[in-house]
C-alpha cells in the first residue's frame, strides 16, 4: 500500500466537477483507491462520486489518499497532482 | 361539463387529451431463493445497461442544441456506473435481496444521506439520485420511458405539474396545449409555454382524475376553461373563437419585423430581453433594436461554481457578435432576493428581497464583480456593449462600481489588453429612493432602464412572490406612472437615454402611456416584439403623450388601467379579447 497526506485547496472542495474529474483519473488506475479524512477511520471508495460526495472535504481540510495495486505509487502521485491543480 | 384555471398562455385549441404521468416504482420485497441470486444478478446488470443505453441516447440527442443539459445527463450515467453503490447492491442481492429493492435501499440511503446535508451542492445530487434510482426502477419493471419527446399524434398535455426535465426533451411541434392541476402565472411551466406559444391553463385542480385520455377537449387559454365533451356546436363556437385569436395572432406576427414607428412618425426603439443566450433568443437578435437587458444570471445560476472571467467574456462575446452594431445593455449579476446562487453561500436573511441582493450582493463580494467587469470590459470591443448596474438605491453604490470600472479597465490597458474606455455605465431604477433622486442620477451615470417589476414591489410594499398581496401589487398604481414620468423627464433634461425592461415594456396596454411619457426604448421577451410594434404602428405620440398627461392625474389603479383599455380600444392598438 501507498497513501499520502494532503490538504484541499480549492474553495468548492472535493465536490462537484473536481469530484468527478478525480473519479475519472481514478477510475483509469487497477489499484483500489481510498480516501479517509485526517484523524477518522473510515476509508471511502475514490471511484466512487457518490463517496466522495458523502465524505464532503472542504477546503483547508486534510486527508488520507492511499492505494493498493500494481499501480499504487503512480495512481496516489497522479491524483495528487490533479487536486493540487484544482482551481476555483 | 368545465373546468377552470388560470390562462397563462393565450390561445384557443381542439385537441385530444394526453395524460402524462410520470413512472411510479413500486418494490417487491419477498426474498429471493438461493438458486435465483446468479439470473438476479445477471437481470441486475441487464437493467443498469438499459439505463445506461437510454441515458447515451438522450446525451447524444441533447449534445446539439443543449450542451447543458447534457451535461446533466453525463453525471446522471456517472452517478448509474458509481462502483461503491454497485459493489452495495450486488452484495444485497447476494443476500437474496430482490435487485428492485436492492436499487431501492443503496440508493435510499444515500439520497438520504446527501439530502440532509446542508450543502445546497449536495442536497442537490441527492435529487439527480431520485432520478437515476427511478429511471433503474423503471427498467426494471420493463415500462417504456416515458416523456414528451417522442409524440405521436398532437395531444394537450395533462399533467399534475411539469418539470424542467420534461419541457426541455418536450416535441413542441406536438404539444398543442398544456394543462397542469399546480402552478401559476410565474410558474417555470407558465414562462416556457408563453415562451413557446403554447396555449396553457395552470391550476387546474382534478384536472388527470376529470380527463380520460384521448378524449377530445377544448383548452380555452384567454378565459381559462376547459371543455369536456363539447357539443358540436361548442366545438363550432370554439373553432371559430380560435380561428379569431389565431388570426390575430397571425396578424400581430406580421408585424415583427416592422419598424416601430408612431403613425406621426416618432421612431420608438423595441429591444429584447436576454435571459440565457441561447441560439432561439439570439435568433430574436435580427427583430430587435438591440438587447435591453442582458441578464447574467444563468452564468452564475447553472453552473456548481463561479464562472471564470474567460467563460463569461466568450458568452459576452457571443451575445455582441449576434447583435451586430445593435446596442447590447448588459445587466451585472443581480441575485439575492428570491435568487439565491449553489456557488456562493450566502447567510439567511428574514427579509431577502429588502437584503443583499444585486449591485449590493456584487460590493460585498467585489471580487465576484471585479471578474465580471473585466469579461464584459474584454468584451466591449466586439459591439456596442453598455452595462448597466441593478438594485442602486444612493449614488455613492454607483460611485463605488464606477471606481471598479475605472480600476479593471487601467489594468487592462496596463497589460495591453484592449477594450472601449467610451462604454456607458448606467443603472436600473427599481428602488424608490433612486426614482425620487433621478435628477441626481442623471449627473453621474450614462443612461436609466426602469425594472418595473421590482420597482413596483418595492413602491406598493407588496411582495411579487406572494399570492395574498396580489391585490396591493399593483403593475397600474398611479404611482407608477408618476415615478416613470420623473425619471424620464429626469433623464431628458439631462440629455441621457431612459428605457423600460420590465414586464410593463412589453404590455401593449402601457406601451402607449411610456412613450407619451418620453420613455422610447422599450425592452421585452422575444414573444411581446409583435404585439409591442404594431401597438406603437397603430398610434400618434400627441394622442400618447395627452393619455400620458390623463394617466398621471387618475387616482386608483382601476381608473388607469380602464382609460389605457379604452385607448387601446379606441386606436385597436391591443390585441381584443
Amino acid at each position: 500500500m501507498y497513501a499520502k497526506e494532503f490538504t484541499i485547496q480549492n474553495r468548492t472542495g472535493l465536490h462537484a466537477r473536481p469530484a468527478s474529474d478525480f473519479v475519472a483519473l481514478a477510475a483509469t488506475f487497477k489499484s483500489k483507491i481510498e480516501l479517509s479524512r485526517a484523524g477518522e477511520a473510515d476509508r471511502y471508495n475514490g471511484k466512487s462520486i457518490i463517496m466522495l460526495l458523502t465524505l464532503g472535504l472542504m477546503q483547508g481540510e486534510r486527508a488520507t489518499l492511499s492505494a493498493e495495486g500494481e499501480d499504487e505509487r503512480e495512481a496516489v502521485e497522479a491524483l495528487l497532482a490533479l487536486t493540487a491543480g484544482f482551481v476555483d | 361539463m368545465k373546468l377552470t384555471g388560470k390562462p397563462v398562455s393565450r390561445g384557443i385549441v381542439l385537441g385530444r387529451v394526453l395524460k402524462y404521468r410520470p413512472f411510479v416504482p413500486s418494490v417487491s420485497d419477498a426474498p429471493i431463493s438461493t438458486e435465483d441470486v446468479e439470473a438476479a444478478w445477471a437481470r441486475y446488470d441487464k437493467t443498469v445497461e438499459l439505463a445506461r443505453q437510454e441515458l447515451d441516447r438522450l446525451e447524444a440527442r441533447l449534445l446539439a442544441d443543449s450542451p447543458d443539459k447534457a451535461k446533466i445527463v453525463a453525471a446522471h450515467r456517472e452517478i448509474l456506473q458509481d462502483p461503491a453503490m454497485d459493489e452495495e447492491i450486488r452484495g444485497l442481492i447476494g443476500a437474496r435481496t430482490p435487485p428492485d429493492a436492492a436499487i431501492e435501499r443503496v440508493y435510499g440511503s444515500f439520497i438520504e444521506l446527501l439530502g440532509r446535508s446542508k450543502n445546497e451542492m449536495m442536497r442537490e445530487r441527492a435529487s439527480d439520485l431520485v432520478d437515476v434510482k427511478n429511471r433503474l426502477l423503471r427498467c426494471w419493471a420493463g415500462e417504456p420511458e416515458r416523456n414528451l419527446a417522442r409524440l405521436e399524434q398532437p395531444v394537450i398535455v395533462v399533467a399534475d405539474d411539469l418539470y424542467p426535465s420534461d419541457t426541455v426533451s418536450m416535441d413542441r411541434s406536438k404539444v398543442l396545449g398544456i394543462i397542469t392541476q399546480v402552478g401559476g402565472a410565474t410558474s417555470h411551466t407558465a414562462i416556457i409555454a408563453r415562451s413557446y406559444e403554447i396555449p396553457a391553463v395552470l391550476g387546474v385542480p382534478g384536472a388527470l382524475a376529470a380527463l380520460e385520455d384521448g378524449a377530445e377537449i377544448v383548452l380555452d387559454a384567454v378565459k381559462g376553461e376547459i371543455v369536456l365533451c363539447p357539443t358540436g356546436e361548442e366545438c363550432a363556437a370554439y373553432a371559430a373563437a380560435a380561428e379569431q385569436v389565431r388570426e390575430n395572432l397571425r396578424e400581430t406576427a406580421a408585424y415583427l419585423d416592422a419598424e416601430p414607428v408612431t403613425l406621426d412618425g416618432v421612431r420608438a426603439e423595441v429591444r429584447l430581453n436576454v435571459a440565457a443566450a441561447n441560439d432561439f433568443e439570439l435568433s430574436g437578435a435580427a427583430h430587435a433594436d438591440g438587447c435591453g437587458l442582458f441578464r447574467t444570471e444563468f452564468l452564475y445560476l447553472e453552473g456548481d461554481r463561479l464562472p471564470g472571467e474567460e467563460e463569461q467574456y466568450q458568452i459576452y462575446k457571443r451575445v455582441l457578435l449576434a447583435f451586430g452594431e445593435k446596442p447590447v445593455v448588459l445587466r451585472t449579476l443581480d441575485v439575492g432576493g428570491d435568487k439565491q446562487l449553489a456557488c456562493l453561500e450566502l447567510p439567511h436573511e428574514s427579509n431577502p428581497f429588502l437584503g443583499v441582493r444585486g449591485l449590493r450582493l456584487c460590493l460585498a463580494h467585489e471580487a465576484l464583480l471585479r471578474t465580471q467587469v473585466r469579461a464584459a470590459l474584454r468584451a466591449s470591443v466586439h459591439g456596442s456593449l453598455r452595462v448597466m448596474l441593478p438594485m442602486v438605491g444612493a449614488l455613492d453604490e454607483v460611485r463605488a462600481a464606477k471606481a471598479i470600472f475605472r480600476e479593471e479597465g487601467e489594468a487592462l490597458s496596463a497589460a495591453g489588453i484592449p477594450w472601449n474606455p467610451s462604454m456607458p455605465v448606467g443603472i436600473m431604477v427599481e428602488v424608490p429612493s433612486i426614482a425620487l433622486i433621478a435628477d441626481l442620477a442623471a449627473d453621474e451615470v450614462d443612461f436609466v432602464s426602469v425594472g418595473t417589476n421590482d420597482l413596483c414591489q418595492y413602491l406598493t410594499a407588496s411582495d411579487r412572490m406572494n399570492p395574498s398581496v396580489k391585490p396591493y401589487h399593483q403593475d397600474y398604481h398611479p404611482a407608477m406612472f408618476r415615478a416613470l414620468g420623473y425619471i424620464a423627464r429626469s433623464f431628458q433634461a439631462a440629455g441621457k437615454p431612459v428605457s423600460v425592461c420590465g414586464e410593463l415594456g412589453g404590455d401593449p396596454l402601457a406601451i402607449p402611456a411610456l412613450l407619451g411619457l418620453g420613455i422610447q426604448k422599450l425592452s421585452m421577451s422575444r414573444a411581446s416584439l409583435a404585439g409591442a410594434k404594431r401597438v406603437i404602428r397603430s398610434i400618434r405620440m400627441e394622442d400618447a403623450q395627452a393619455l400620458a398627461q390623463r394617466v398621471q392625474s387618475l387616482k386608483t389603479e382601476g381608473e388607469i388601467k380602464a382609460c389605457l383599455t379604452e385607448f387601446a380600444r379606441a386606436h385597436k392598438s391591443a390585441a381584443p379579447g
